[in-house]
């Protein structure tokens, strides 16, 4: 994975345990809220990208396919696959805007009939299959493939497809995820909504005031047991229940009394085989927007009562990493369970008036945690659920 | 089922709607009176691809007689372009200042299904693929698990537009014809570059089928950048015991990518081929509207001859069809379609 606050898990891991925020302000976006509203940015130009990718001074690559090559190089080093060839691996990758980054600093190039130059690469970079197939070609993938976008739960969706496509018999490996590049577009769309914080943002407090956008990538390697036990892979999580849910309420709020969510924390818990008491970390949504916090807040009193796990919402330290936000908290997930930690949830002061619990703001070392609910919810009312567990062998 | 098409497919009788032919390498659907559908009120608010994709998608509710789904599950290559282009300019125009949200919001690529399921109250599985050839597809695999899961109907579909802007963007990088071409002339014009479509398309999906179902979707296969062995092979699997009594195709003239129908005429010689693309042009989706005719023609077990002019004599039964398309070379899709 690469974000705002780490280049790899272990970077990510790091900073998450010494509560480094990765906000502050772009270096790399030209927009006259360059000052104004903060992001949560990879600390790296493009360029820099490129050669951490394993592909400099090769043209045509987009940040965000560079980040998602990045985390996917990881990912497989990771899991010690040297050859995607030597079992048949499938992807299914997430992205809310492709490649917008780089297409809309030339698209009116583009579109000038008396331009030519460098700049016509890009225009094959427009739509969202582009990334998922430059890092299949760099990778060597030639199996199944997708890409997902049903906005901000675009690659929690990824890992459910994955999982039930190994579910089914489809494919034994997978890997899922997804990879978001901050751009003008989404920066402009989210402040249009008056959306976006102008201060670090401020999830599951009373004067949280929006949400900051951020970049980054991650993937995960999906097995099915059979090939677990045939590679004597080496697991590091289950994934024990997913589901997805839809708000039908309005296209870009949730309802007040969190209905999908609920919904969709429930049918994950499901069919997980497990119940609320199992549960003892949440990594919410949490965006810090007003009506996602009240909503997810009012979601969780709702199915956990008065035994609400510990939550918290990361958000502070990537920003809102929209197609990715799914599977860099599914590895967060992950990593709270291989570690024994629970996150806190930075810039936490004021409980909400309508809530009755608040966010865990403590860095929680040596505590117990075996199961994980990871929340992701979008526009178009989209929410999806993912269970992360112990794997127990 | 229900689709909006540059043909008069949406109502009516099939047989009698004669073939739109347009210049100009762009193919633009014929689209029906949306307030037969939608309010007023919220059709102001809507842009071109929404109001396809609701309507399609709701007409296909009213011939399935299933109100509410038990998942929505759609593919579109591109999502609402209109919105995209607009919310670009206004960045550039109104330099990032005060600007009106609605475009972003329904450029995101799930707004189309957000939408429908907002307007049925369908809470449940909702998902939206977005990758050029492969879209529609992976949206019918992930409705046939849904429906292996357990659920008992998923309405599935896909929408694309296309803009004179982004007609523009395309021909930059070769897409269309150098040549101005109409559509009804389309195979007589075999030169690099294809003309351009748009479409939407809805299917309401059970795992049994029913007195009013249109076709048994049979066999779905997804090839991504195959060589012309895999190709070929792949094909032999996916046919090995079925007798093919139809291939719709793909072929769109294109030299640039001919070689791949050459195998498939290679391994399917001696079977009868139709060609759709003149009928719908070329765009991410065009999988749906072959699909659409497919289960058209073997419920009607009617060939509309002036669609399809090329037709010498009609196969002599028409129960097995196979549809073979690529998009650009990338995505190779068979889908095998069975009567009822």
């Amino acid at each position: 994975m690469i974000t705002a606050i780490g280049d790899d898990v272990a970077g990510n891991l790091h900073s998450l345990r010494s509560q480094q925020s990765g906000l502050g302000f772009t270096n790399h976006l030209d927009t006259i809220y360059k000052t104004i509203l903060p992001v949560a940015e990879v600390k790296h130009t493009t360029p820099q990208l490129r050669e951490m990718a394993g592909v400099a001074g090769i043209d045509g690559y987009t940040r965000t396919t560079l980040l998602g090559l990045i985390a996917m190089r990881e990912a497989l080093a990771q899991a010690g696959i040297t050859n995607v060839q030597d079992e048949p691996t499938g992807f299914i990758n997430a992205s809310t805007v492709g490649g917008m980054c780089d297409t809309e600093n030339v698209y009116f190039d583009i579109m000038d009939p008396g331009k030519t130059g460098d700049f016509l690469k890009f225009i094959d970079t427009l739509d969202c299959a582009d990334c998922t197939q430059r890092i299949a070609d760099t990778i060597g993938f030639t199996e199944h493939i997708a890409t997902i976008s049903t906005a901000c739960s675009s690659s929690a969706n990824a890992l459910m497809y994955g999982a039930r496509l190994i579910k089914a018999g489809i494919t034994r490996r997978i890997i899922c995820g997804g990879t978001e590049a901050l751009t003008r577009f989404t920066l402009n769309g989210f402040n249009s909504l008056k959306n976006i914080d102008k201060r670090p943002c401020r999830p599951f407090d009373q004067q949280r005031n929006g949400l900051n956008l951020g970049e980054g990538a991650a993937y995960m390697v999906l097995e099915s047991e059979s090939l677990v036990r045939e590679n004597n892979s080496k697991v590091i999580a289950e994934l024990s229940g997913y589901a997805n849910t839809n708000e039908a309420f309005h296209p870009t709020s949730p309802s007040p009394e969190g209905d999908g969510a609920f919904a969709a924390m429930r049918d994950a818990l499901a069919m997980s085989g497990h119940t609320i008491a199992d549960v003892q970390y949440v990594n919410v949504h949490g965006t810090a927007t007003l009506s996602n916090d009240v909503s997810e807040g009012k979601a969780l009193q709702r199915l956990f009562g008065t035994m609400v796990p510990l939550f918290s919402s990361t958000k502070p330290f990537t920003g809102h990493t929209l197609a990715a936000a799914g599977a860099i908290e599914a590895i967060y997930a992950v990593l709270a369970i291989q570690n024994q930690v629970v996150f806190p949830n930075l810039n936490f002061t004021e409980g909400m008036e309508e809530l009755y619990i608040t966010p865990e703001t403590q860095l929680r070392e040596g505590y117990p945690v075996h199961h994980v609910i990871s929340n992701s919810f979008g526009f178009g009312g989209n929410n999806a659920s993912l269970v992360i567990s112990k794997y127990e062998g | 089922m229900a689709a909006i098409s540059p043909q008069h497919t949406f109502e009516g009788d099939l047989s009698v709607q004669p073939m739109v032919i347009s210049g100009g390498n762009m193919l633009s659907c014929v689209e029906p009176d949306y307030k037969a559908f939608i309010p007023g009120n919220s059709l102001r608010r809507m842009s071109r691809i929404l109001k396809m994709g609701l309507t399609v998608a709701l007409r296909c509710l009213q011939d399935s007689g299933i109100e509410m789904p038990g998942a929505i599950v759609t593919g579109t290559g591109k999502g609402s372009l209109q919105d995209t282009e607009k919310f670009i300019k206004e960045i550039r125009d109104y330099k990032e200042t005060a600007l009106n949200p609605t475009p972003f919001i329904q450029s995101t690529y799930n707004a189309v299904n957000g939408l429908i399921a907002l307007q049925q109250k369908c809470t449940e599985y909702n998902n939206t693929f977005v990758h050029r050839g492969f879209s529609f597809e992976n949206a019918l695999l992930d409705s046939m698990l849904l429906l292996h899961e357990g659920k008992e109907n998923v309405l599935a579909g896909a929408f694309e537009e296309i803009t004179a802007e982004h007609f523009y963007i395309k021909s930059r990088i070769g897409h269309w014809k150098a040549e101005n071409i109409s559509n009804d002339t389309l195979y007589r014009h075999f030169s690099p570059g294809t003309i351009s479509g748009e479409g939407a398309a809805f299917f309401m999906l059970g795992p049994a089928a029913t007195p009013n179902s249109y076709a048994e979707l049979a066999g779905l296969k997804m090839l991504y950048k195959p060589t012309a062995e895999k190709l070929a092979a792949s094909l032999q699997a996916f046919i090995s015991h079925e007798e093919i009594d139809l291939v719709l195709t793909g072929r769109n003239a294109d030299t640039n990518y001919d070689q791949y129908y050459q195998v498939v005429d290679q391994q399917l010689s001696g079977i009868q081929q139709l060609p759709f693309k003149h009928l719908c042009g070329e765009y991410d989706t065009a999988g749906a509207f072959a699909l659409w005719l497919g289960a058209q023609l073997l419920k009607t077990q009617q060939l509309p001859a002036q669609w399809f002019p090329m037709l010498q004599q009609p196969p002599a039964k028409l129960r097995n069809i196979l549809i073979y398309n690529n998009f650009f070379g990338e995505q190779h899709v068979f889908m095998l379609l069975k009567g009822i």
